[in-house]
């Protein structure tokens, strides 16, 4: 599709930063996201969907950051790293990314932020690109980028009328919103100097439930300032992501 | 032989060695990193060539019509009439797009349907309502003339001018039209001001999602370089991105154009249906018509837009009126050559 090689263009400047390092060093991991939608894999624009708050919707556009990677050793330490990776459904390239360098060990879990955290998340936190750019957050009083951009339109039951809808998560009224995610490995990975694929899968249904029901129209079409839109969210967006598959190449 | 043949050419013994002097980019930190093409490495040679072409009418079919003819540099290097007119009477569909800070715009047109600046520039020149040349008469013409041959070598180091030479050139040449010293660039950027009480509300407004401007027109550079259905109109006369992609999904979405300087580039919209920014404004704040492509930004499309009252109104064109940059329409380095 054409729109896709037209926002490749813009989104080659934070691949720079973070996957497309010239190679990558032994002890590596490559991740591949996938998004779904109540276990299907999510089509944009095309399909409709039904939320847990009984409004017929679809998604047009998601957009997010993934930060502060860590992989937890069996044995009780964690390799920390200062990835961040911008993920945009639609430009494959940014749908997947690695860590390397991996000390030797087994793994058995992976721990990461969603969004940025409050060191990063500052009015210019991340280097001056045209992706990060349009990921700013300008509300006056408030910093950094927007965490996720995950918008459409759901069919409001009471009124028949097509509507819009914008998640755009992020810090306001200096509370950080960023969710802290950590989640199982399917199988323990055994780093020594070889590459694993890690296949990661966000189910974009949780974010509008468990534990709590998001209901598109009772927090109306604009939230960036409704911190209890964003704690909701917060609190929901705890258990989107799972890891489905690990593989030794 | 050898010797002999390079002797009888003129075009070797009367060169100076190519020896280009590496271009200096300067613009202020708060604007993104400009990627420059690898093949493409800006030099004082090929910037001042490219200005010299984007306003010599050379390029044109009858010699009367430079790019500046439609990109006026009074205007921000747009065309104050709603559709340009090429060199045979012919009148355009789509407004002029203005000349700002393209150096980061990876697609260019209201369509965009060229990736680059290189790409673009080889356009207007055998467009059939346009300029209606021909790249290998404009070549021949640029071939033949006084000066010319010796200033493309200076610049590129190539015995024959090609057309991808004068794409370069002009490219180089607009990426150096920077425009990063308006009001707004003091205020924020600076902290060298302050907005009025007006201005400042109209920021507001702009940047929250009271007005939510900033979704499509935000951050330095004041547009997000994508495509977006903005409500113009429920049935589409030009599809605008779905005529370059092929896909529905597509219809009536446009590129959204940078703010900066907007106060001098009436009128607006893809076919600059708008002559005033109060128009603009009023579409945006009741004026908004529902379409299957609507964007999802467009949040208000239910109500006909954002209900602005009328001092919002005001306060957002005083606003808008910050990004004004009155540097940069006068700087001499984007003047015309010829009447230097």
């Amino acid at each position: 599709m054409k729109m896709k090689k037209l926002l490749g263009l813009s989104v080659l400047a934070i691949l720079l930063i973070t996957a497309c390092k010239e190679d990558p060093e032994p002890g590596t991991i490559n991740f591949n996201i996938t998004h779904k939608v109540d276990g299907q894999t999510m089509e944009l624009n095309n399909m409709i969907y039904m939320s847990p708050a009984g409004h017929p919707f679809d998604v047009k556009r998601l957009k997010y950051y993934l930060s502060n990677f860590s992989l937890h050793n069996t044995n009780g330490t964690t390799f920390d790293t200062e990835v961040i990776h911008y993920c945009e459904e639609g430009i494959d390239e940014t749908k997947s990314f690695y860590i390397d360098r991996i000390p030797s060990g087994t793994y058995d879990k992976l721990s990461f932020v969603y969004g940025l955290d409050e060191d990063t998340n500052v009015d210019g936190g991340l280097e001056n690109t045209l992706t990060n750019i349009n990921m700013e957050w300008p509300i006056p009083g408030d910093q950094g980028y927007h965490y996720m951009k995950f918008e459409g339109t759901y069919d409001s039951l009471s009124t028949g009328v097509i509507l819009n809808y914008n998640l755009h998560t992020g810090a306001t009224q200096g509370n950080q919103n960023f969710v802290e995610i950590t989640v199982d490995l399917p199988s323990d990975i055994t780093i020594d100097k070889n590459t694993w694929e890690v296949d990661m899968v966000m189910d974009m249904m949780e974010w509008l439930q468990n534990p709590n029901v998001y209901d598109f129209a009772e927090f109306g079409q604009a939230i960036m300032m409704n911190q209890t839109a964003q704690e909701v969210l917060k609190a929901n967006g705890v258990d989107v992501w799972s890891v489905e598959k690990v593989v030794q190449e | 032989m050898a010797s002999s043949c390079e002797d009888d050419d003129p075009m070797i013994i009367d060169r100076p060695d190519y020896d280009p002097t590496p271009y200096s980019l300067d613009y202020p930190s708060y604007l993104p990193i400009m990627e420059i093409p690898e093949d493409n490495p800006m030099t004082e040679e090929g910037v001042s060539l490219g200005r010299m072409l984007f306003y010599d009418p050379i390029l044109s079919a009858d010699s009367t019509l430079s790019c500046a003819g439609c990109h006026k540099m009074e205007y921000s290097f747009t065309d104050e009439r709603q559709f340009s007119v090429g060199i045979d009477g012919s009148v355009g569909t789509r407004q002029a797009m203005h000349i700002v800070n393209i150096g980061w715009m990876p697609d260019l047109f209201w369509d965009g349907r060229s990736q680059g600046l290189e790409a673009q520039a080889l356009e207007p020149v055998i467009n059939p309502i346009e300029m209606m040349d021909t790249w290998p008469n404009v070549v021949n013409k640029l071939s033949n003339h006084d000066d010319y041959p010796d200033l493309f070598w200076a610049a590129f180091g190539e015995d024959q001018i090609t057309k991808e030479q004068v794409v370069k050139a002009i490219a180089q040449f607009e990426r150096t039209m920077i425009s990063g010293d308006s009001r707004y660039d003091l205020i924020v950027e600076r902290n060298e001001g302050f907005f009025t009480d007006a201005e400042l509300e109209g920021f507001e407004i702009f940047n929250t999602e009271r007005g939510d401007c900033f979704h499509c027109h935000g951050g330095i550079l004041f547009t997000d370089n994508l495509f977006h259905n903005n409500g113009l109109d429920s049935v589409f006369p030009d599809i605008g991105l779905e005529e370059v992609t092929g896909d529905p999904l597509d219809r009536g979405l446009f590129k959204t154009p940078g703010l900066r300087n907007i106060e001098l580039t009436a009128p607006y919209m893809h076919d600059g249906r708008f002559e005033t920014l109060e128009e603009v404004i009023d579409h945006y704040s009741e004026g908004l018509v529902y379409s299957e492509t609507i964007d999802p930004l467009m949040k208000q499309i239910a109500q006909g837009g954002i209900q602005l009252t009328d001092q919002e109104k005001a306060s957002l064109l005083a606003f808008l009126k910050t990004l004004t940059d009155t540097s940069f329409i006068n700087n001499p380095a984007f003047k015309n050559p010829f009447e230097d």
